[in-house]
This record gives C-alpha cells, sequence and structure tokens, in this order.
C-alpha cells in the first residue's frame, strides 16, 4: 500500500515536472539565479550553451531536476 | 591548447550548429505554412470566378437595349474582370509561391473580388461578408503587413466607389460621405485582433523551434557525458 501511494506520487510528480527556477554557472564558477520567465527570455545562443555545456541546473518546487525532466513542461 | 579551452570551443560549435538548425526548422515551417495558403488562395480565387460568372448569369444574365435582347454587362463583367482579378495572384501562386509579392496581390486580388461580388449582387450587404471571410483566410499566413494591403484595398475602393458610383457598393445612391469610414472602422476592428492572432501564431511557432533546439542541446550534453566505450556503442548501433 505504502509502496503504491509513493509510486502514485512519483508519477503524478513526474506527470508535473516542469521547473521554476534555474542556477547558471559562468565558466569563473560564479552562479546566477533566474525565474523560468528570465530563463526563457534569454537568447536561444545562451540558453542552448549552458544546456549543451551542463551549466544550468533546474529547481522545481526547490527540488533539483533533470534539464530533461525541466523541459517536459 | 588546454582540454578546457578545447571544450569550450566545441560547445560553441555545437551550440551555433543547433541554433542554425532551429533557425532552419522554423523558417521551413513558416515556407510551408506560405506556400499551402499560396494554393489554397489559387482554388479560392478560381472557386470565386466560378461562382461570380454563375451570379452574373443568374441574377442578371439579359439586358435590353431598346427591342433588342443582350448579354448583361454583369456577365462580361464577371467573366474578364473576374478572369482578370484571378490570373495574375494565380499565375504568381504557380510560379513564385511563398513568395512575398505573391502573397500581397493575393491579399489585393481578394479585396477586388469582395468588391466585384458586391458590385455584382447590386451593394447587397450581405455580400460585405466577403471581406470579413477574405480578411480571415488571408490570417492564414500568420504575416500580418498582408492584412494591411487587404485593409487599404478595400478601404480604397469603398472610397472611390462611395463617390463615383455608390449603387453599385452600398445599394443605395445618395449614402453618407463617411459611410466607408464605417465600414473601414469594422475591418479595421477585426483586422487587429487577426493581427494579433497573426503575431502569436508565429511566436508558437518560434517557441516550438526553440523548445526543439533545447530538447537536441540536451540530448546533445547527455551524449557528452557518455563514456567513450559507450559512444562507439551507441554509434555503431547508429551506423
Amino acid at each position: 500500500m505504502a509502496t503504491q501511494n509513493q509510486q502514485a506520487r512519483t508519477t503524478q510528480r513526474q506527470d508535473s515536472v516542469g521547473y521554476d527556477r534555474v542556477v547558471l554557472r559562468d565558466a569563473a564558477g560564479k552562479t546566477l539565479q533566474l525565474s523560468r520567465k528570465e530563463f526563457e527570455n534569454l537568447p536561444l545562443r545562451e540558453r542552448v550553451t549552458h544546456l549543451i555545456g551542463g551549466t544550468a541546473e533546474f529547481f522545481s518546487g526547490g527540488v533539483q531536476v533533470s534539464p530533461s525532466d525541466a523541459m517536459r513542461r | 591548447m588546454s582540454v578546457s579551452v578545447q571544450s569550450i570551443d566545441s560547445i560553441a560549435a555545437a551550440t551555433e550548429a543547433v541554433v542554425r538548425r532551429a533557425d532552419a526548422r522554423f523558417d521551413a515551417h513558416r515556407e510551408e505554412i506560405l506556400r499551402t495558403t499560396d494554393r489554397m488562395f489559387v482554388w479560392l480565387l478560381i472557386g470565386q470566378w466560378l461562382f461570380a460568372i454563375f451570379l452574373a448569369l443568374t441574377v442578371s444574365p439579359y439586358a435590353w437595349q431598346g427591342k433588342e435582347k443582350t448579354v448583361h454587362v454583369h456577365v462580361w463583367a464577371a467573366i474578364f474582370l473576374g478572369g482578370a482579378i484571378t490570373a495574375f495572384p494565380v499565375a504568381l501562386s504557380l510560379l513564385r509561391p511563398g513568395a512575398l509579392l505573391t502573397r500581397h496581390v493575393i491579399a489585393a486580388a481578394q479585396m477586388f473580388w469582395s468588391a466585384l461580388l458586391i458590385h455584382l449582387t447590386g451593394g447587397r450587404i450581405e455580400t460585405h461578408f466577403h471581406v470579413f471571410g477574405s480578411l480571415a483566410f488571408l490570417a492564414f499566413y500568420r504575416d500580418w503587413p498582408v492584412l494591411i494591403t487587404g485593409t487599404l484595398v478595400v478601404a480604397a475602393d469603398h472610397f472611390m466607389r462611395g463617390i463615383l458610383w455608390p449603387e453599385s457598393v452600398y445599394g443605395i445612391t445618395n449614402p453618407e460621405w463617411w459611410r466607408f469610414l464605417e465600414h473601414a472602422g469594422w475591418v479595421v476592428f477585426i483586422v487587429v485582433f487577426l493581427i494579433m492572432s497573426c503575431r502569436r501564431g508565429l511566436r508558437d511557432m518560434k517557441e516550438m523551434a526553440e523548445r526543439g533546439a533545447e530538447l537536441e542541446a540536451i540530448s546533445e550534453n547527455q551524449w557528452r557525458k557518455s563514456s567513450v566505450v559507450d559512444r562507439e556503442a551507441a554509434d555503431r548501433v547508429r551506423r
């Protein structure tokens, strides 16, 4: 029963995965925190550079999510 | 060259490739919409031509000159004027599909068609709805300047005919001089919302292309993180 509930919660969470906050790291290791809207408003080139370089960390409700989960919604 | 510099260079090159592909996807999508809409108008223009001939033959096929029965001028107008309005945009659609000039000529022609149909029906107010339908069809291009061309043509037509031949456009001989402004006002009303819809449509297309680029970038990142052995295996499978 407990496992079922956990599974249901995980499925629910996965369905609604997206992101509300992004932390970007530059070459010097400095970080910059952006809201989803701010990140989406960055030029595509910049977003893609961070995604390819793995220098963007995505968060949903304070929990870190993988970039692929973040991009689901 | 240090490893990190090499890595930055390769990220920059990969970024460039991903962004270029996103732009290409967006351009291809837009081009497809423009060409498809051009094709749609080819059929619409030809259909309107046939309809106008049918209308002229049904509503006023003959006229009388004294005791002599002759073919009404409306029939000739439907055949020849209608043919002239249709021929150029249809030729452009077939020869230069997707071109800027093609869609602006189509917009003007579509409004000339509204004018001719309004004239053929003696300025019936119901036929004026053709203008609104045409503007909606023009919005399929998702290119708002086309709507401006259409609006200018229809406003100029109403203004000129309102002065020179009011019966042809309003069905009465003495409309108020500002009647064309009333019609133009309703046209502007719909065009404002159609422009918003065109811009929204274009933005959605852009977002779709960018979303594709982001997913491609994530997959590129995962590929880079995977081990050399894994990559070789993946390449073998791909081959």
